[in-house]
């Protein structure tokens, strides 16, 4: 019996490491080896493959959907860059690793990356936690890190090297802020925001706007990631006479709150941001989404070529629809592209070159130019969930007074 | 609003008692919490999402899910927990510890398995609501109250009526005692983990259902929040573990509404636990393994 157990807990053991293992963080997972990736191997003799890193929550139960979609965009981006033959002759090399939305991973990531790994650049496509830590790291080594989607506006004050790919939540909650009272005429507005920096950022910023603009913020709930049930927050809204309900939450718990509201029979408008930009709210909310805005940077009904490309061939690459965090992800890799094609690897000169970006076209909308901290400047797109229960361009907001981080006043919380 | 509220609080605290149900019954008879329940949650519902949209049979997701994962349980009790207690002078934090870890294990093989992303039962009845006066009641929440009541009353006739649940409650009582009164104490224990990881089963879908969500971290609030439900009913009584699942619904549900929490709701369970504790110590049903 004590040799059937101990041989039991040494499979267990295994599987355990085998199931932790979707980027094991002790061996960078190459996915992306010119060989493999289709590149012409003629163009890489005598050169070794330019390495980028990057890292993702693949392995966190909560977050591993976005941490694949990333994964997925990254890989996909660098395997189309070597088949079209990579920084001027060179292939990429995509270093990946599993922070499992871990800030003591990230740590970790972080230093392997700028050191053992000698990565030319890294591109987070991990949420604010572990991107804010791990981006003082590569500020500190002098490697520039182009983070997809974190909001945290600690990501880029950093430093110099550290860009941002997506607007901070300061824009987004702001045209948010705009877009509801200005364009929906909302008076009376309830919050609901998932309690993490996430949503009290957006929350403190689209209040301040709000009531600037003369609207009423009637009540704030947040909400714990791991609580599901939106009921009785939506029982408790429906006798506060609200005409809009904002939502700086993720997909989850914004397709609940769109449920409970037409389950309970509230004659509301919801207004969502980029957290609810995913196939899975849809999934999720089915008929209950629609009607739904978001904020958000991708515009899927957007005829520009690399927007539409980009979509065409996540679907067939991986058959399943492309999100935000996929298409942030891509984007980031499509700068650090740009800038290696123009000014080679040399950190300084690529730190000096994305900063002075102007009108970049990417796969989320043209990259105006990027703030003086680094935040990407881009419209923000204002998408609604139609009868087809597809997002679907409904506004834009380009004010630059809104757009531009550097313009809107800092709102403590 | 407050009839609402209770209403509410009705639904997601039957919930609550289906899910500590299973962790109930085999700290009843085993004496060790077990966490891995969560895991079972979590597998039944994957089990039973993927049984549902192939047949498109509701009833066949619960009874196929329920049975599966039950035998699931026995298996595990077979080659893990029952050589763990086997064992001399046996740490009580072993199998503990072992819970623990199949429980990690069973999340990350559902997220290998069965990928990532959200999946949706997308189960409807014909009507979605119920309007009573001002009162809504969700069609999906009188399922939930259906099968809970059908489920205990399931629980009680076995335990209660039937030779098996005479030998679990005998086990329950004094194993060795049993053992010498000529009781099957592994049936007793494998009778345990049939019902318990097939409760298990049954919340995960119920809970599958009622969000139309099911992820690879379904089970990680269940995980703590059964904890204390088990605890604060009295540690392995049934009957202690629906009024605490009840109250714990209760308090989350109206404390979230009326007041501004300084605490995450899920913090609610362990609160009103510390509560009843330092005035009843042994919980509230706390005469243990009495049915």
């Amino acid at each position: 019996m004590k040799k059937l157990l101990s041989t039991l807990l040494a499979l267990a053991m295994a599987m355990s490491l085998v199931a932790c293992g979707g980027g094991d963080t002790s061996t960078p997972s190459d996915t992306s080896t010119p060989s493999g990736s289709g590149g012409d191997s003629s163009q890489t003799q005598g050169e070794d493959p330019i390495k980028i890193g990057f890292f993702g929550p693949l392995s966190s139960a909560s977050a591993s959907a976005d941490g694949l979609s990333g994964l997925q965009s990254a890989e996909l981006a660098v395997r189309l860059l070597n088949e079209s033959g990579g920084i001027n002759g060179r292939m990429v090399e995509l270093v990946d690793y599993d922070d499992a939305l871990d800030t003591t991973e990230a740590a970790n990531i972080a230093e392997r990356l700028t050191t053992a790994d000698g990565v030319a650049a890294v591109v987070s496509g991990s949420y604010s936690g572990p991107t804010r830590v791990a981006a003082p790291i590569c500020q500190a080594a002098g490697v520039v890190m182009v983070s997809a989607y974190a909001v945290h506006p600690d990501v880029v004050n950093a430093g110099e090297y550290i860009f941002s790919q997506s607007f901070p939540g300061a824009v987004q909650a702001t045209a948010a802020a705009t877009f509801a009272v200005e364009e929906l005429g909302a008076q009376r507005i309830a919050i609901v925001a998932v309690d993490l920096d996430f949503g009290t950022e957006q929350s403190a910023y689209f209040k301040a706007k709000a009531v600037e603009l003369g609207a009423e913020i009637v009540s704030e709930d947040y909400i714990a990631m791991s609580d599901n049930d939106m009921t009785s927050v939506v029982s408790k809204i429906a006798s506060e006479d609200v005409d809009l309900i904002y939502m700086p939450n993720y997909y989850g718990h914004a397709a609940e709150v769109c449920r409970q509201v037409v389950l309970q029979g509230l004659d509301v408008d919801l207004l969502g941001c980029e957290g609810a930009d995913s196939w899975q709210m849809l999934q999720t909310a089915g008929e209950y989404a629609e009607g739904l805005y978001i904020t958000t940077n991708m515009d899927r009904d957007d005829p520009n070529e690399s927007t539409q490309a980009y979509i065409e061939n996540y679907r067939a690459e991986y058959d399943m629809e492309p999100d935000m965090v996929g298409a942030s992800v891509y984007d980031a890799f499509e700068v650090l592209f740009a800038a290696m094609k123009e000014v080679g690897t040399d950190p300084v000169a690529m730190q000096e070159y994305i900063a002075n970006m102007k009108d970049f076209d990417t796969v989320t909308g043209t990259l105006m130019y990027y703030t003086s901290s680094g935040s990407a400047v881009k419209p923000v797109q204002i998408q609604r969930v139609g009868e087809d229960l597809q997002f679907h361009s409904y506004s834009v907001i380009d004010d630059i007074s809104i757009i531009d981080g550097d313009n809107i006043p800092v709102v403590e919380y | 609003m407050f009839l609402q509220l209770v209403i509410n609080s009705l639904a997601i605290g039957s919930l609550y008692a289906l899910t500590a149900m299973g962790a109930t019954l085999i700290y009843g008879i085993l004496g060790i919490l077990d966490i891995a329940n969560a895991g079972a949650y979590l597998i039944g519902a994957y089990i039973g999402y993927y049984i549902y949209i192939s047949t498109g049979q509701l009833v066949l997701a619960f009874l196929g899910a329920m049975l599966s994962v039950g035998l699931v349980g026995v298996v595990l009790h077979r080659t893990v927990y029952g050589p763990i207690l086997a064992k001399p002078r046996m740490l009580s934090i072993i199998p503990l510890v072992a819970a623990v870890g199949l429980f990690t294990m069973s999340s990350d093989l559902i997220r290998l398995l069965c990928g990532a992303g959200t999946k949706a039962y997308n189960f409807r009845f014909p009507v979605d609501v119920v309007r009573v006066g001002s009162v809504t009641i969700q069609t999906t929440w009188l399922l939930i109250f259906a099968l809970t009541a059908v489920l205990l009353v399931v629980l009680w006739v076995v335990l209660n009526k039937t030779k098996m649940g005479l030998a679990w409650r005998a086990t329950a009582e004094d194993p060795d005692i049993a053992r010498a009164c000529g009781v099957n104490t592994n049936s007793a224990m494998a009778l345990s983990y049939v019902l318990g990881y097939g409760f298990a089963a049954a919340a995960g879908i119920m809970t599958g259902i009622l969000y139309n969500s099911i992820t690879p971290a379904l089970g990680e609030v269940p995980s703590y929040k059964m904890l204390a439900i088990i605890v604060l009913g009295g540690l392995g009584n049934p009957l202690g573990t629906v009024v605490a699942g009840l109250l714990i619904g209760f308090a989350e549900v109206m404390l979230s509404t009326y007041t501004v929490l300084p605490i995450p709701k899920d913090a609610v369970a362990f609160v009103v636990l510390i509560i009843v504790l330092l005035i009843k110590p042994s919980g509230l049903f706390g005469q243990r393994n009495k049915v």
